[in-house]
């Protein structure tokens, strides 16, 4: 068979073969290509560098498991970030598997720094409809989520005594895989004025670029590229800048199909074949 | 390699998914029902758990045992709790025939309040605060490839509004500009694609790299 017909007819299951190995190899290896900290990332670090000790943070844990591979390096980054200004955390959940995901990251990253649940951080928990809670935290925390996810009622919870309101918030960091940030920035930013920072999946990099533009948001994390800029900037790698090496050659294995495949498409074409 | 049967059962799981690639298979199939059935097993749980427990079922309770004990003088609470819990419970009207009319009356204050609230938030955010930007840094230049980047963002913005008005033909000037605005729609188009490969990919790094440090334990 023809060389370029043999690429236009390639079984993709050879594709999937090689992209997993151009995954693999580099994970192996490690590379160690360099990651060049963009301007919306290092905009959130250092908003983060300029709060006071004990300014308070709000984490919302707007994601399912689908996408954790994403979501954890940049989560553990941005809280080690936090944790290390010895900053107040206060963390919730939009989505029910964000509750158990951000308890959880709380817990560990929390561990690390030798925080406490109740004094250094809350983790409040999950509620559904979006509008109504972000609308609602505006007017009384205490009235969206009387209890923490452990049943705890916040008025006994000793780091919720100052906490009312987003009066009392310097950044809500809305860690997501959707559109969930476009609430808070609705919601949020324009009917209180708190300043949002969505934490977000690449896929949704495009969706906040305006708003970046416009000044809405303080800046953007995005994707697993976001979370190693972030691993950059608070001196601290983690699996994100290891990933990508990894990230990189899959994009040159992902240039190269394209290329094969148009170079395949015209030299047959050409031939009538 | 892991010990952990946690970890080997979540393997197990990963490459029942990947064996999707090859082809359809009843393992893939298995593992694909097993995810939806938890996912919505434990949104289930997590949901009474943490909305219908304490804002449904626990307020009525307090309520009505408020209302036993201090007698008549605790109506009016009492019915300020039960009006969105009955509210929410006509939304199941629209199970049983006959009755489903009634969920309804759920269904347009739910739609009321969220036009209510989402027009004003939106106007604000999507119009107002992007045309003040889009506008803004005319006024205010600070250098040559920031007025340069001001002309490229409103040019798109113009151009793009051409292509999405479709009340006049698309031909003459305002065809050229509708076709400009296309090419910077296809930008777009293009920059999305672009991050959401980069999205795909890093769910597959996530995985390999479980599978080669957790499972195999290959990665140091």
């Amino acid at each position: 068979m023809n060389f370029w017909l043999g690429i236009r007819h390639l079984d993709r299951r050879i594709i999937f073969l090689l992209m997993a190995l151009g995954v693999a190899v580099p994970l192996l290896l490690k590379i160690g290509l360099p990651v060049r900290v963009t301007r919306d990332v290092s905009s959130v670090y250092d908003y983060i560098e300029n709060l006071k000790e004990a300014d308070v943070v709000l984490i919302s844990y707007d994601h399912d498991t689908g996408t954790l591979p994403e979501m954890v390096p940049m989560s553990t980054a941005i809280l080690r970030h936090l944790f290390l200004k010895n900053l107040k955390l206060v963390g919730m959940a939009l989505r029910a598997e964000g509750n158990a995901i951000g308890r959880q990251a709380f817990k560990r990253v929390g561990d690390e720094f030798g925080k406490a649940d109740g004094t250094d951080y809350v983790f409040l928990g999950y509620r559904p409809e979006l509008t109504a809670t972000i609308l609602g935290l505006g007017t009384s925390i205490e009235r969206v989520f009387p209890k923490d996810d452990r049943g705890v009622p916040v008025a006994e919870i000793p780091l919720m005594q100052n906490i009312h309101n987003y009066g009392d918030i310097a950044l809500v960091i809305s860690v997501s895989d959707d559109d969930t940030p476009v609430y808070w920035i609705n919601y949020g930013n324009a009917r209180y004025q708190v300043k949002v920072a969505p934490a977000v999946t690449a896929v949704m990099a495009t969706t906040f670029f305006p708003f970046l533009n416009s000044s809405q948001i303080v800046g953007m994390i995005a994707g697993l590229k976001g979370a190693a800029e972030y691993e950059r900037l608070i001196k601290r790698q983690g699996m994100a800048s290891r990933g990508m090496d990894a990230q990189s050659i899959a994009h040159l294995v992902v240039i190269g199909f394209i290329l094969a495949g148009n170079l395949a498409y015209f030299a047959t074409r050409k031939r009538g074949m | 390699m892991s010990s952990s049967p946690g970890i080997w059962l979540a393997a197990f799981l990963t490459l029942a998914i990947y064996s999707f690639l090859y082809k359809d298979n009843p393992i893939y199939r298995f593992a694909e029902s097993l995810l939806i059935g938890i996912s919505v097993g434990f949104l289930l749980v997590v949901t009474f758990d943490t909305t219908i427990l304490p804002k449904a079922l626990e307020p009525v309770g307090a309520s009505l045992v408020g209302t036993l004990a201090a007698g008549a003088r605790s109506i009016p609470g009492l019915i300020w709790v039960l009006i969105p819990v009955a509210l929410g419970l006509l939304m199941f009207a629209r199970f049983v025939k006959g009755l489903a009319w009634l969920s309804r009356i759920a269904l347009a204050l739910y739609i009321g309040f969220g036009a209510g609230a989402s027009i004003p938030a939106n106007m604000q955010s999507f119009i107002l605060k992007q045309i003040e930007a889009s506008i803004g840094p005319f006024l205010s230049v600070a250098n040559v490839w920031e007025a340069i980047n001001d002309v490229i963002i409103i040019v798109g913005l113009v151009s793009t509004l051409f292509y999405f008005y479709f009340s006049k033909a698309h031909s003459g000037n305002f065809g050229r500009m509708a076709k400009l605005g296309t090419y910077y729609l296809m930008i777009f188009f293009g920059a999305t694609f672009g991050y959401t490969v980069m999205a795909r990919i890093s769910l597959l790094i996530g995985r390999l790299s479980f599978l080669l440090r957790d499972w195999l334990g290959l990665m140091t």
